[in-house]
C-alpha cells in the first residue's frame, strides 16, 4: 500500500526550504542592544525592559511571506535562522562570529555586514552584561567561564536562557490575545498586588500588544502579495479563539517562533497536539468539503516551520549538541483520564506525515501502554521500521509513577507530554527547565582514582589513599561523597544563573503560555508556575558501573591487582597494560542481564538521584534526575581520562543510560532487560535508550513483529522510554563521502533527530559503526 | 539428583526457527556427522576448549595455571590427548583466546536462563528451541527440561534429526508445542555412507509423528549435491506426500560453520561450496511447489 505523499505544492514548499542555507539573524542582538542603550529603558523594572526589548524587536524586524506557505512567519529576518539571543549565551556563541560560515560542521551563513553589525554595538555592549556576566562576582566568574569553555564536569544550559518546557496551547487557541489580555485584566482587577506584580502584569500586556503588532505586519504584507487566504487567517488570529485547524496551527506557531526568539530556542515543547486539536479537526472531519490529505499537508508545513529554527551554536558547543537540535517534541497516543487508549482519527493521521515527511523537527513521540489500541501500535512500529528514527516511545506505564513519584498530582499524570529530548512534564501547568544542566558522571571515577584530582597522563605512582578501600560498597561510597560535591558546586552556579535570569532576563511573553503566572502574578523565571523543577542529567552510569563491576572482580575477587594498579593503568591509558584492559574488557559489562554489574548500574543511577534529588531549584522547585545524554558523552568523553572498564581515554561515554557501545553480547533482549531492571522510579526527568538496528532485520512483517514483541517486552518490564534508529550502513557511509546527495537521510540522536550529515565526524563514525555490529 | 547436559550457547531474540521472539538451546552431542554441519564443534558429546588463534597474543598465561601440561607453545595450542577440560586456562586467557565450549546445566539452572526473556516471548507468541547438536541425546535432561517449561507457560520447539527412540521419547514428546523434523538424505545407503546410521529408525519417527499428530513439521536443508539433487528432492517430495504433508521449510547452504572447524582442530571436512544464486534457489524452490508442496523460509 503506498502511503500518503504531500501534495506538490508541499513539496515545492519542502524544496525551497532545504535549499535554503542556516543563517545567522542579528537583527535581534542589534534591535535589543538599541533598546537596551536608548532612554525608554532607562528606569523600567526588568520585566517590562524584556517585554519592551521584545516589542521594539518585533516592530522592526524585517518580515517575509515565501510563495506557497500555508503557515506564515519566521524565527529571525532569515527563512531558516540562527537567532542570536546576546544578552543570554548569544556572545559566548560569537565567539564562532568568525568560523560559523567556514566550519565544516552546521555551518551558518553570514549575511555581508552581519558581523560589522554585531561588532559595532552588540558585542561590546553585553559582552560584560550577559547572564553569565550577572550571575557572579569578577573572580568567580573567571572560573565559571573556565569550566564551562572546558565542559568537563558538567554544562549548564540554563546559561542560555531558561526553556524546555511545554506551552499551554490548549488554552492560546481557546483564547487568543484578546482572551489571554481579559484573564491578564482578570488579575489585575483583582487587586492584592505588589509593585513587582503589578509591574509582571504590565509586562504581559506589553507582549500581548506585541505579539498582535507582529501579525498584523504579516497581514499587511499578506495583503500586498495578494495572499487573501492569510488575510482570512490573520484576521482572526492572534486575537480571537482559532476556529479550524489551519488557523489553530498558525496561532501555535506565533506563539512557538516567540517563545524561542524571547527566551531560547531549547526544548519549547509542543505537547498532545492529536488530543487538544482534536476538537477542531473533529469539527473539520463533518464538512462535506473535508479532505485528510489537506489535513497532512497543513501539518507538513508545520513541520517545515519547526525545523526553520536553528539553534546558533558554536563549534565548543556543537561538540556537546550536535545536529542542530531545538527539542521541539510532538506528542502522540496515549491515556485519557481514566487509564483508556485516547487515541483518534488525527493520531493516525500524524503518523502518516512523520512517515511521509520525514523532517529535522518537530521532535516526534509516541506514548505507548499496555492498555493502548494494538492497530495504534502496529501503525507506530510500522513508521519506525520504515526508518528515520521516528517516532521515539514513551512507556505511559513507567513514565506515570515516576511522576507522581516525583510530586505529580497522580489524578493529572495521564496527561503528560513530553520535553525537549525525553522529559516528561504537565502541559500548561508546569515550568520544569528540564535541561538546566547536564553532569559527567564518569569523570567522578577519574577523581576518584586520582584522590580527587585528574590523573595526569603517564603520571605512574603510589596513590595510598587507594589503599584504605577494601570493597566495592566502600568505592561507592565514596563516589557518592564526591558527586555530592561536585552537584553542590553545580547548584552554586546552577542558582547564580537562574537568579540572574530572573532578576535581569525574565519573560513575560512565555509565561503567558504557562499556567500559574498571571493568577500568581509573577513571571514564569521566578517561579510563577504551578508546578516548578529543574532536570539534571547523570551521562556516563554505564561507563561508572562496567568499571566498578571491573574493580570488583580483579581487585576485591580476584586480588589480581591492586586500586592502584588500576589507576596507575587508567593514568598510562593502558600503554604497555594490554592484559590488564583486557581482562578488564572480559568483565560482564551493564547490558548483558547480569545481575552483579545490573546492581551495580543501579547504585550508581541512585546515587546521583540522591545527589540530584535533595536539591531545589530558586523558582521552589525539585531538581529531578534525568539520564539523557544528548551528544555530551561525546563532548565529555573527550575530557575524561581512561576508566577502569578499559574505555581509553577521550572515547566517548555510554549515550544516555544505554549500555557502552559494543559490550552487550548477548542481543537486545539481554541489554533492554539490564535497563528496565533500573529502579525507573527515580528517573523523573526521563531517560534516553538508543538501540539500532539494520533495515534488513526489521524488514516485512516478521521483522516488525519482532520490533514490536521487543518494545512490547522491554515495556511490560518498565523500561520508560525507547527510540529505535532503522539504518543501513552503506548509506551513512556514503553520506559521510557525498554529503551533499545525503543531505535528507534522518538519524536519531539521543532524544532528537538530526540529518546525518549535520553531526560531527565522530558522531557519524559511531553511527556507522553501531550499525555495522548488528549487521 | 538432576541430570545435567551439555549447553554450548544460548542464542536470544532469534526469529527464524519457531514463531515469535525465541532462544536456541545448543545441546551438544550427535549420533550423524553431516558433512555440512553448522556446528562442528557440536558433534562430540564431551565438553572441549577452543582455541581462537587470531585472539592468541602468546602470553601463555594458559599453559601457566594449566595443570595437565596441555598447552603447546607451537601451532595449535591445545593438546586434546592431555587436556581434560577443567578450563583454568580459559579463566586464565585475559585475551578470550580459548573458551569452554559445553558447560553441564541442570534443567533448573537452563530454564532459570531461559526464563530472563519469557516478557519477549509472551509479547511475541515466541518461546524456546532445542537444537544442537541433537537433543535427543539427552533424554532425562530433555524430560525435565519441557516439564519445567511447561509449568513456566514457555513454548517449546525441538529441532530433531529423527534418530530418537520412539519408545523412549513418545511420552516425552506430547511436552512439545512444536517438532521440527529434518529431513536430510532420503537414501538409505547414500545416507549411510555420508551420515552414519539409523535411517530406518528416521523414516518410521517421521511417520509416526504425523500418524500420531504430533506438532510436526518438517525442514530440509539443502546442500549442493548432497541434498539438492533431483533424486533426493523427488524423494522427499515423495515422503511428504506419503505422510500428508504439504509444506516444508527449506534452508540454503552457507559455509559459515566451517570456520568454526579449526578452533576445535576438526577432522571434518571443509565442503567449501559456493552459495547458491538467486535463479538457482529459485529453481529448487520450484521443484517443491511444482509438486503442491508450499515452501516456507528464505534464502
Amino acid at each position: 500500500m503506498p502511503g500518503w505523499q504531500p501534495s506538490p505544492e508541499v513539496q515545492a514548499l519542502y524544496a525551497d526550504h532545504m535549499e535554503s542555507p542556516a543563517a545567522l539573524g542579528a537583527e535581534r542582538a542589534v534591535h535589543y542592544t538599541e533598546y537596551w542603550k536608548s532612554k525608554a529603558a532607562k528606569g523600567h523594572p526588568p520585566c517590562i525592559q524584556n517585554a519592551e526589548a521584545m516589542a521594539y524587536h518585533l516592530d522592526r524586524r524585517s518580515i517575509q511571506i515565501h510563495p506557497g506557505e500555508l503557515i506564515i512567519g519566521s524565527h529571525t529576518e532569515h527563512r531558516i535562522g540562527a537567532v542570536c539571543h546576546i544578552e543570554k549565551a548569544g556572545t559566548v556563541m560569537l565567539e564562532d562570529l568568525f568560523r560559523f560560515e567556514k566550519r565544516p560542521v552546521n555551518p551558518i551563513r553570514l549575511e555581508p555586514g552581519t558581523k560589522r553589525a554585531l561588532l559595532r554595538s552588540p558585542i561590546p555592549y553585553w559582552l560584560n552584561r550577559n547572564v553569565a556576566m550577572r550571575s557572579f562576582p569578577l573572580i568567580e566568574r573567571l572560573k565559571y567561564a573556565g569550566d564551562q569553555l572546558r565542559a568537563t564536569h558538567f554544562v549548564i544550559n540554563e546559561a542560555g536562557g531558561v526553556a524546555h518546557f511545554l506551552p499551554d496551547y490548549e488554552r492560546v487557541i481557546r483564547l487568543g490575545t484578546d482572551g489571554l489580555r481579559a484573564k491578564v485584566q482578570e488579575r489585575i482587577d483583582q487587586g492584592e498586588l505588589d509593585q513587582e506584580g503589578h509591574d509582571y502584569l504590565e509586562a504581559s500586556l506589553v507582549s500581548l500588544a506585541a505579539i498582535e503588532r507582529f501579525a498584523d505586519r504579516y497581514r499587511d504584507e499578506a495583503r500586498r502579495q495578494g495572499r487573501d487566504d492569510v488575510v482570512e487567517i490573520l484576521s482572526q488570529v492572534p486575537r480571537r479563539p482559532a476556529r479550524n485547524l489551519r488557523e489553530a496551527l498558525q496561532l501555535i506557531w506565533f506563539f512557538q517562533l516567540l517563545i524561542q526568539v524571547e527566551s531560547l530556542d531549547q526544548g519549547i515543547s509542543l505537547g498532545r497536539m492529536d488530543q487538544y486539536l482534536y476538537p477542531l479537526f473533529r469539527e473539520e472531519m463533518k464538512q462535506p468539503d473535508f479532505n485528510a490529505d489537506r489535513v497532512r499537508d497543513l501539518f507538513a508545513a508545520f513541520c517545515i516551520k519547526l525545523s526553520e529554527v536553528v539553534p546558533l551554536f558554536s563549534g565548543r558547543v556543537t561538540e556537546y549538541f550536535a545536529g542542530l537540535p531545538t527539542g521541539q517534541v510532538i506528542s502522540v497516543g496515549g491515556l485519557d483520564a481514566d487509564g483508556n487508549d485516547c487515541t483518534n482519527e488525527l493520531t493516525y493521521l500524524l503518523l502518516d506525515v512523520m512517515e511521509g515527511f520525514k523532517t529535522r523537527q518537530p521532535n516526534w513521540h509516541a506514548r505507548v501502554s499496555a492498555q493502548s489500541d494494538p492497530t495504534y501500535v502496529k501503525r507506530v512500529v510500522e513508521v519506525i521500521a520504515g526508518g528515520g528514527g521516528s517516532p521515539a516511545l514513551y512507556n505511559d506505564d513507567a513514565i506515570m509513577p515516576a511522576m507522581v513519584e516525583r510530586g505529580v498530582d497522580s489524578s493529572k499524570a495521564w496527561n503528560y507530554a513530553t520535553v525537549g529530548c525525553v522529559e516528561p512534564a504537565l502541559q500548561g501547568e508546569s515550568f520544569t527547565s528540564s535541561d538546566a544542566a547536564i553532569f559527567n558522571l564518569a569523570i567522578g571515577m577519574e577523581l576518584l582514582l586520582g584522590g580527587g584530582h585528574r590523573l595526569k597522563r603517564g603520571d605512574i605512582r603510589e596513590r595510598p589513599w587507594l589503599r584504605k578501600i577494601h570493597s566495592t560498597a566502600e568505592l561507592l561510597e565514596e563516589l557518592e561523597e564526591q558527586t555530592d560535591e561536585r552537584i553542590a558546586e553545580l547548584k552554586h552556579s546552577l542558582d547564580a544563573i537562574e537568579t540572574a535570569n530572573a532578576r535581569f532576563f525574565p519573560t513575560p511573553l512565555s509565561s503567558l503560555t504557562i499556567g500559574g503566572c498571571i493568577e500568581n502574578a509573577t513571571d514564569s523565571t521566578r517561579g510563577g508556575a504551578w508546578y516548578n523543577a529543574s532536570g539534571i542529567q547523570g551521562v556516563g552510569v554505564a561507563d561508572l558501573a562496567n568499571s566498578l563491576a571491573v574493580i570488583e572482580k580483579l581487585v576485591f575477587q580476584d586480588e589480581q591487582y591492586t586500586l592502584e594498579d588500576l589507576a596507575n593503568a587508567c593514568a598510562a591509558n593502558f600503554d604497555g597494560q594490554e592484559a590488564l584492559r583486557a581482562r578488564a574488557l572480559k568483565v560482564s559489562a551493564f547490558g548483558n542481564d547480569d545481575p552483579l554489574v545490573d546492581d551495580l548500574a543501579n547504585g550508581v543511577a541512585a546515587i546521583f538521584d540522591r545527589c540530584v534529588s535533595r536539591h531545589t531549584n530558586t523558582r521552589g522547585g525539585r531538581w529531578m534526575p534525568g539520564f539523557y545524554s544528548m551528544t555530551t558523552h561525546q563532548g565529555f568523553g573527550k575530557q575524561t581520562g581512561a576508566l577502569p572498564s578499559g574505555r581509553l581515554a577521550g572515547r566517548p561515554l555510554a549515550d544516555g543510560l544505554a549500555p557502552v557501545d559494543g559490550s552487550d553480547r548477548l542481543g537486545p533482549t539481554a541489554s533492554l532487560n539490564s535497563v528496565a531492571k533500573l529502579d525507573h522510579r527515580r528517573f523523573g526527568n526521563g531517560i534516553n535508550i538508543n538501540v539500532k538496528f539494520d533495515s534488513a532485520s526489521v524488514a516485512g512483517r516478521q521483522g516488525r513483529d519482532a520490533l514490536e514483541a521487543l518494545i512490547r517486552g522491554y515495556f511490560s518490564q518498565g523500561g520508560m522510554q525507547l527510540q529505535i534508529n532503522v539504518l543501513d550502513a552503506g548509506i551513512l557511509e556514503q553520506a559521510m563521502k557525498d554529503p551533499d546527495s545525503h543531505r535528507n537521510v534522518l538519524v536519531r540522536i539521543s532524544g532528537y533527530c538530526a540529518y546525518f550529515v549535520d553531526l560531527t565526524p565522530g558522531m557519524q563514525q559511531e553511527l556507522i559503526n553501531r550499525t555495522r555490529q548488528r549487521t | 539428583m538432576e541430570p545435567t547436559a551439555p549447553v554450548f550457547d544460548i542464542q536470544r531474540f532469534s526469529l527464524h526457527d519457531g514463531p515469535g521472539v525465541r532462544s536456541l538451546v545448543f545441546l551438544k552431542g550427535c549420533s550423524l556427522h553431516c558433512p555440512w554441519c553448522q556446528n562442528p564443534e557440536s558433534q562430540s558429546v564431551k565438553p572441549v576448549v577452543a582455541f581462537y588463534a587470531d585472539r592468541c597474543k602468546e602470553s601463555f598465561e594458559c599453559a601457566t595455571v594449566c595443570p595437565n601440561d596441555a598447552i603447546r607453545r607451537e601451532g595449535f595450542r591445545l593438546d586434546y590427548e592431555r587436556c581434560d577440560q577443567c578450563a583454568l586456562c580459559v579463566d586464565a586467557c585475559a585475551y578470550e583466546a580459548l573458551k569452554l565450549i559445553g558447560e553441564d546445566l541442570t534443567p533448573t539452572q537452563l530454564v532459570e536462563r531461559l526464563l530472563v526473556d519469557q516478557p519477549y516471548y509472551e509479547s511475541s507468541g515466541g518461546g524456546v528451541t532445542f537444537t544442537g547438536g541433537e537433543p535427543t541425546l539427552h533424554h532425562r535432561f530433555m524430560k525435565h527440561t519441557l516439564e519445567l517449561c511447561k509449568e513456566a507457560g514457555i513454548h517449546t520447539n525441538l529441532e530433531t534429526s529423527g534418530t530418537f527412540s520412539w519408545e523412549k521419547w513418545e511420552e516425552t514428546l506430547r511436552l512439545l508445542d512444536l517438532i521440527y523434523f529434518d529431513l536430510k538424505i532420503l537414501d538409505a545407503e547414500l545416507h549411510e555412507m555420508h551420515l552414519g546410521g539409523g535411517f530406518d529408525r528416521i523414516m518410521e519417527n517421521a511417520a509416526k509423528l504425523v500418524a500420531h499428530d504430533f506438532p510436526v513439521e518438517f525442514r530440509m536443508a539443502l546442500i549442493p549435491g548432497f541434498t539438492d539433487t533431483p533424486a533426493n528432492i523427488e524423494a522427499a517430495v515423495e515422503l511428504l506426500q506419503e505422510l500428508g504433508q504439504d509444506r516444508i521449510h527449506l534452508l540454503a547452504y552457507h559455509n559459515m560453520g566451517e570456520a568454526k572447524i579449526d578452533i576445535i582442530q576438526g577432522k571434518h571436512p571443509k565442503l567449501g561450496l559456493a552459495r547458491y544464486s538467486d535463479g538457482r534457489w529459485q529453481e529448487l524452490h520450484n521443484s517443491f511447489e511444482a509438486r503442491g508442496i508450499e515452501v516456507l523460509g528464505s534464502h
